[in-house]
């Protein structure tokens, strides 16, 4: 099975993780919820998938490109 | 019969080059579900439209000529719904398409045909790039740069390219200058096939980690759109240009409205009341123009920005509109790419543009620096401010600092709309506050209070308005209704524009 890694497209903070490894995901369902310049702002799936591994805890910073979940497709 | 003998060579000959490849490459497609060459002509245009150019050219090579039929390159002449077209179609089980020189002669006709015409020209991509040892030496460069104009782009006419296989060379090139593309997934496109590449740096490199639907769509952005079959490439083409002229002295062509189109929708609905929450701005698009005619095109790159073709009251728009759901609209680079070369194909195809607005600015930090946003930024204003088809502006929510004027701010646009959300200031404004007066909210309540309100009223569509910055302020609901009587002034005479951006480098 492939594994892709989903990057965190902006810098700003884990607001809300809504996903855990196990997860049966669809393209476009939201994995986690980053807070960025007063925004809240959906990390959403790129393939349909099952997640593998989270790579963030809610409250931690990220940056742009910062790889924050695994995905297997 | 009279001239039985010329007329039975005749007959062998079409035989033959109908054959192609030979039954062997033909059923080896077939077996893996991929159409070939003629049988792509057939699905893209109209039943028995078809009209070859060059069936019987063969390579100059004499050690070659029997196995060269058509020269690896189909060319003519067809319709797609009624309207003329010239298209390439590359055989791959011929040499596998490589480019030579009578087959290149067979490109410039079709490309001298669709520029003196004014037929869109599309390209069926699938080639293995030069033919050896056709383009070695002296005497093989004597057949490259024969014509100054080879690489020309004046988008006098639409080009389109279907990436169908693996296309190097001449596939990959058309490709680049082309003003849209789709790609079968399984398809790659590079300057050299991972074989080449590998052997060439010593080191194993992936076909789709090289050139794959994925990196083109996501990375490189010179794919629009990717799909799963030969079938479904062909009817993308077909779609995309219902939507334009067939030259750029033509308006776009007008078509019925679909019934359902004029119901408002939820538009209320899809915009968050809390201005910290985001949405998918395509929401609104469905919402706004006619029912079923948006066609996106780059959805996967540059993402903050969604740009792509639809039909308002019949009439071809461009949207160009800020999507929070990513970056939460901030614009990357990427961002300011897509919406620069979408604005130059609008109006080299006389097509009015739509900007839908709520960004937060441009997106800072030192990875867009490394990838020069400055220059970028630069280069979407001097392309708006060249571009002549209407443009129109719907301030929606947010619309900060200088990418107000990216998005059709000020006289970038033909007319200004604001919703009374529309919030024209630099930066949140409870951000703003702490910035501008140095006052926070934990110690001085109060007077944040008063100067949040300020600085709100400020940021409100109201002083535009007043300033006759904004020449309306709209309900949502009526956007759709607003569009369209602005089109229909603005469009009254048709829409074709004075083509400034014509020749705006296709790939940069």
């Amino acid at each position: 099975m492939a594994e892709i890694t989903l990057k965190s497209d902006i810098t700003g903070s884990v607001w809300k993780i809504l996903s855990k490894p196990g997860d049966q995901v669809s393209e476009d369902d939201t994995m986690m919820i980053i807070e960025s310049m007063k925004m809240e702002i959906p990390l959403s799936s790129t393939d349909d998938g099952v997640v593998k591994q989270v790579l963030v805890e809610e409250g931690s910073t990220v940056t742009e490109g910062q790889p924050v979940l695994i995905l297997e497709i | 019969m009279k001239f039985e003998n010329q007329l039975k060579e005749l007959g062998s000959r079409t035989d033959e080059a109908l054959a192609m490849g030979g039954e062997a490459k033909l059923a080896k497609r077939r077996e893996k579900g991929v159409l070939n060459a003629r049988e792509r002509l057939d699905v893209l245009l109209d039943s028995e439209s078809f009209c070859e150019s060059g069936m019987f050219a063969r390579a100059i090579r004499p050690e070659v000529k029997h196995k060269s039929l058509a020269d690896g390159k189909i060319a003519g002449y067809g319709r797609i719904d009624g309207r003329e077209v010239a298209v390439v179609s590359n055989d791959f089980t011929v040499m596998g398409a490589t480019s030579s020189a009578i087959n290149g002669k067979k490109i410039r006709h079709m490309r001298e045909v669709a520029t003196e015409r004014g037929l869109p020209l599309i390209f069926l991509g699938e080639s293995a790039g030069a033919r050896m040892p056709d383009r070695m030496g002296g005497s093989g460069r004597a057949m490259l740069g024969q014509d100054p104009a080879e690489y020309l782009r004046n988008r006098r006419t639409p080009w389109v390219s279907a990436q169908l296989g693996d296309c190097y060379g001449s596939s990959t090139w058309y490709c680049c200058m082309s003003d849209f593309v789709v790609m079968r997934k399984g398809a790659t496109m590079a300057v050299a096939s991972s074989k080449v590449t590998s052997r060439a740096i010593s080191h194993a490199v992936d076909a789709e980690e090289l050139g794959g639907w994925r990196v083109h769509t996501e990375i490189t952005g010179l794919v629009d759109v990717a799909v799963d079959s030969d079938e479904q490439a062909l009817e993308v083409v077909r779609n995309f240009l219902s939507y334009l002229p067939s030259n750029s002295d033509e308006n776009p062509p007008r078509v019925a409205v679909p019934e359902g189109s004029d119901d408002a929708g939820k538009i209320l609905d899809i915009l968050p009341e809390s201005r910290n929450s985001v949405y998918d701005v395509r929401e609104i698009v469905h919402s706004i123009v006619d029912r079923d005619s948006f066609f996106e095109l780059k959805a996967r790159f540059g993402k903050p920005i969604c740009t792509g073709l639809a039909r308002i009251d019949g009439r071809s728009v461009g949207i160009v509109a800020n999507n929070p759901k990513f970056k939460g609209g901030a614009i990357d680079v990427d961002a300011m790419r897509k919406a620069t070369s979408f604005l130059v194909m609008c109006d080299s195809y006389n097509i009015p543009i739509v900007f839908l607005v709520d960004q937060p600015g441009f997106l800072i930090g030192a990875e867009g620096e490394k990838r020069c946003a400055p220059g970028r930024i630069m280069n979407w204003l001097n392309a708006i401010s060249l571009v002549t088809v209407p443009k129109i502006s719907v301030i929606m929510r947010k619309s900060y600092g200088q990418a107000y004027l990216n998005m059709g701010g000020g006289r970038n646009s033909h007319e200004v709309l604001c919703w009374p959300t529309a919030d024209l200031g630099f930066v949140d404004p409870t951000l703003g506050v702490h910035m501008l007066h140095d006052v926070s909210k934990e110690d001085e309540p109060e007077r944040y209070e008063q100067l949040l309100a300020e600085l709100q009223h400020d940021s409100s569509p109201w002083p535009l308005a007043e300033l006759y910055e904004t020449q309306q302020v709209i309900d949502p609901r009526d956007t759709r209704k607003s569009l369209k009587r602005l089109l229909d002034v603005h469009a009254s005479h048709g829409t074709i524009g004075r083509h400034r951006v014509a020749n705006w480098p296709t790939s940069y």
